[in-house]
């Protein structure tokens, strides 16, 4: 057991959205759907989801598995000790984050969670804001946690207080060149708590991503790298012209292979298409 | 044909001894036939039968046996394969390879659905079989010359009507991976040639002189239309577009393209060796084996030739291409070439010389000529293994046992599983496939295992090895043996979608048997523990069952940063698993209720 799972916190009532935040659009798909995708893409370990009783939630990726608050209203600190428990014997650590962050990029899960080892939670501090719903705990946290639940003291600040908390700040963040390089303005903070913040996050231009065809997908004018805007794999594919069925599919950046067309993208990343019938 | 034998299918083998010229039939029960199908499968079965325990594969009494299948000689597309079963003086185990020509369809209307060579002639000979009179002639003047000159030559001696499988000068020589081969198509890997070469054979010619006929000719005939059909869709496009060539960009950009002795997984000059490449510099011919509608051979002009030009396969390429560090195309378009004229296996030769290189390079053996990069040196080393002279003496016995002769923690990075040399598969970031290539009877191996399609699948992790590679694996290695035996090209994969029950079909409307996919299932699992059972019966041993050091104890950075890495507990776990699935024992021996299904 050395994995670091991820967790999704689902539930919460999106009061201010006025519409269940897991379930809203973005680029094809949802923002659920996205978050469960970056988290996988950033973590080796499994990614649970969260939800409130009897929410419903938008089609999720084989594999994420679904956890069920005990009951409504109190906050994110029973998810997480819902989800700690689960983990407990299965990973040492779970990044934590809330359904609304449609900008997380997976170099800023990683750079979290490689401190996991030194402390009981790894809690990123942006804009002089700490923020518990993007940060790394201990799965040991568990019983301290539903412990808190237990004694209606819900607030995540109470799970840190005689636990070893490591703070990092915009610049421990940015110091990690990867992330620098990926997302210099810490984007990956920056919740979606209105009509107007998710409109104003939607607006943006899609990720740009390397697009890459071998073998029969790069034949004649269409061999060589591209450009393009896509926010999923299906977008990336669509914008060459191919088309994601059983004889095609593709490598995120030289790794995992995944013809879901929902696989969520980011900046920078290198899409590369290939034909499935392997052989030789 | 009796009245009791199934449509496609004589009922009989005819064994050879070469050293008298005595031939006698050996009856395959219809239950035998039923039970391993052909090609591999009752190779398996006759090697258990046939082969002494014990005896050295180069011995007059191991067995050489070239098998059909009920398919072969049908319009069934790439049916026209036989199979070439023996003990292999490169592993000690068994050692099973598919080769497509005409040769095969010759061979089974000899009237026998195998033919078994044993004993060794008082000279270099050419046997030839036509119906079942079976004759010696004199090779002296072929002994010495490549396969392919050989076989014209006979062909020319003998007449019309005859095909020819022969050895190059490897085989002569006991080069342990040298080939059998006819009309440029080779039985490829562990070392056959030499086999057959220890029998002082130089060629084998079969003429036809009868017919087989199927249970149901409609009802085949409709069936050999649709494959056909289907042969020609999307799932074989690439291999028809481009060969198996078109693997070389894709698996580097995966990091799964073995680079210099496995010390990398991707290769920067890659794109010099890629088809798109070749294409723009070279002519390119597309050819069909026999009875193929697919046509996967592709090959490549070298400068200043207007011949048929130099087939190149993808494993051609990652062996002599980047796992020796070699970006030069012409070296590599005339290393293909000395393979083929030597008759040697080019995954086992190219592994061999890697290995060695990077010996030479830590000062483990005295070749400072013999570098990563270096094509003249590639060159070099293939043109002393062919002659049996300088380091080729050493390169001969293959890298497991050059490593046992050299020493010094050589055989760490000896990339080979039971002596056969690894193919062009990185196993740190397939792991599917580094469980196939431990388990498969015939050592590392992309054919007799194809997980690598799982790996490649987007289904599982393919850095993370655990159960469902297991599952994976095992399912890989059943359709392999369903496919080797019956015979139909593995290209074919793809274009089954129920492949079992399909294969059932298939053979059903040949033999008249009334198969189904559960029946053939259980037929794959008897064909993979015969060939386990057999193995045992050599003295394989659990620690057979591994990858090389070099695999479990270093890790692989990834072309995308990420390092890959397969611990031995995890290899150890995932093998643990393909043993409960193959209903094993702990240290991999078939237990009684296995063997006895």
């Amino acid at each position: 057991m050395a994995e670091i799972a991820g967790v999704v916190l689902a539930g919460g009532r999106s009061s201010r959205m006025g519409a269940p935040k897991a379930g809203l659009e973005w680029h094809g798909s949802t923002l659920l759907r996205r978050v469960t995708g970056i988290l996988a893409r950033g973590l080796d370990g499994p990614v649970l989801v969260v939800r409130a009783p009897g929410q419903p939630l938008p089609p999720l990726p084989a594999g994420v598995e679904v956890l069920q608050d005990p009951s409504e209203g109190n906050g994110p600190l029973q998810g997480i000790a819902v989800a700690l428990t689960v983990l407990a014997d299965r990973a040492y650590s779970a990044f934590v984050c809330s359904t609304d962050l449609p900008l997380l990029h997976p170099a800023f899960v990683r750079r979290v969670t490689r401190d996991s080892d030194a402390a009981d939670v790894v809690l990123p501090v942006v804009g002089g804001h700490r923020q518990p719903l993007a940060a790394c705990y201990r799965t040991s946290l568990a019983d301290a946690a539903a412990r808190l639940v237990a004694a209606d003291r819900l607030r995540p600040a109470y799970l840190f207080d005689g636990a070893r908390v490591v703070h990092l700040d915009e610049s421990d963040l940015l110091a990690d060149p990867a992330l620098r390089r990926a997302d210099p303005e810490l984007d990956s903070v920056a919740g979606v708590n209105t009509p107007a913040d998710y409109r104003a996050a939607r607006d943006r231009p899609a990720p740009s991503v390397t697009v890459q065809r071998f073998g029969v997908l790069a034949s004649g004018s269409e061999s060589g790298d591209r450009t393009v805007r896509a926010a999923s794999l299906g977008a990336a594919a669509a914008a060459v012209g191919v088309v994601l069925d059983r004889h095609v599919l593709a490598a995120l950046n030289g790794d995992q292979m995944s013809r879901d067309p929902e696989v969520p993208l980011v900046d920078g990343d290198v899409v590369t298409f290939l034909s499935a019938d392997a052989g030789g | 044909m009796a009245d009791t034998t199934p449509g496609g299918y004589f009922g009989r083998a005819l064994v050879v001894d070469v050293g008298d010229g005595s031939s006698r039939v050996l009856p395959l029960p219809e239950s035998v036939l039923r039970n391993y199908l052909g090609g591999v499968g009752l190779g398996t079965w006759l090697l258990h039968e046939l082969g002494p325990a014990g005896a050295d594969p180069l011995a007059p009494e191991s067995p050489l046996a070239l098998v059909f299948s009920p398919l072969v000689g049908t319009p069934l597309t790439t049916s026209a394969k036989f199979a070439v079963v023996a003990k292999s003086p490169l592993t000690g185990m068994l050692t099973d390879a598919l080769a497509s020509s005409h040769f095969a369809i010759s061979g089974k209307l000899t009237g026998h659905d195998a033919l078994v060579l044993v004993g060794r002639a008082e000279r270099p000979s050419v046997l030839s079989v036509h119906g079942s009179t079976a004759l010696l002639h004199d090779a002296r003047a072929e002994w010495g010359r490549s396969a392919a000159d050989a076989e014209a030559t006979i062909r020319a001696r003998l007449g019309g009507g005859w095909q020819v499988a022969s050895i190059g000068s490897a085989g002569e020589r006991g080069v342990r991976y040298a080939t059998i081969s006819h009309d440029g198509r080779h039985a490829g890997r562990g070392g056959l040639g030499a086999v057959m070469g220890a029998k002082n054979l130089k060629a084998l010619a079969v003429h036809a002189a009868t017919k087989v006929a199927a249970a149901d000719p409609a009802g085949m005939l409709a069936a050999a239309r649709d494959l056909r059909a289907r042969s020609l869709g999307r799932a074989t496009e690439k291999v028809r577009e481009l060969g198996t060539m078109a693997n070389v960009l894709a698996y580097n950009a995966l990091s799964t393209l073995p680079t210099r002795n496995f010390q990398q997984g991707s290769f920067e000059a890659a794109a010099q060796l890629a088809p798109g490449e070749l294409a723009a510099a070279r002519s390119v011919v597309k050819s069909s084996c026999a009875s193929c509608s697919i046509g996967c051979a592709h090959a490549y002009r070298r400068k200043g030739s207007s011949g048929k030009g130099v087939r190149l396969e993808y494993q051609n390429v990652s062996a002599l291409g980047t796992m020796c560090g070699v970006s030069d195309l012409e070296s590599v378009l005339a290393a293909s070439a000395r393979c083929d004229e030597l008759s040697i296996d080019t995954i086992s030769a190219g592994g061999t010389i890697a290995w060695a290189m990077e010996c030479a390079e830590g000062g483990l053996i005295d070749a400072p000529w013999l570098r990563f990069g270096d094509g003249d040196a590639l060159l070099r080393a293939l043109d002393e293994i062919g002659s049996g002279t300088g380091i080729g003496r050493l390169l001969a016995l293959g890298s497991r046992a050059a490593a046992a002769v050299v020493g010094q923690g050589s055989l760490a990075f000896a990339a080979q599983v039971k002596g056969l040399e690894l193919p062009g598969y990185e196993p740190r970031t397939m792991q599917a496939m580094a469980l196939g290539m431990a388990v498969n009877a015939r050592g590392a191996d992309h054919n007799r295992s194809g997980a690598y399609e799982a790996d490649l699948s987007g289904e599982l992790d393919r850095l993370r090895g655990a159960e469902p590679h297991v599952l994976a694996a095992v399912e890989s290695e059943d359709r392999a043996a369903i496919m080797d035996s019956m015979i139909l090209c593995s290209f074919l994969r793809g274009v089954f979608d129920e492949p079992f029950a399909e294969w059932a079909a298939l053979l059903a409307s040949v033999t008249g048997w009334d198969l189904d996919a559960t029946e053939l299932r259980a037929t794959a699992q008897r064909i993979v523990l015969a060939k386990r059972a057999y193995n045992l019966r050599e003295g394989w041993q659990p620690a057979d069952d591994w990858l090389p050091e070099r695999f479990l104890s270093q890790e692989l950075t990834m072309a995308s940063g990420r390092t890959a890495s397969l611990t031995p507990q995890r290899l150890r776990s995932m093998i643990d698993g393909y043993y409960a699935v193959r209903g094993l024992d702990p240290h991999g021996r078939p237990t009684h209720s296995a063997a006895t299904t």
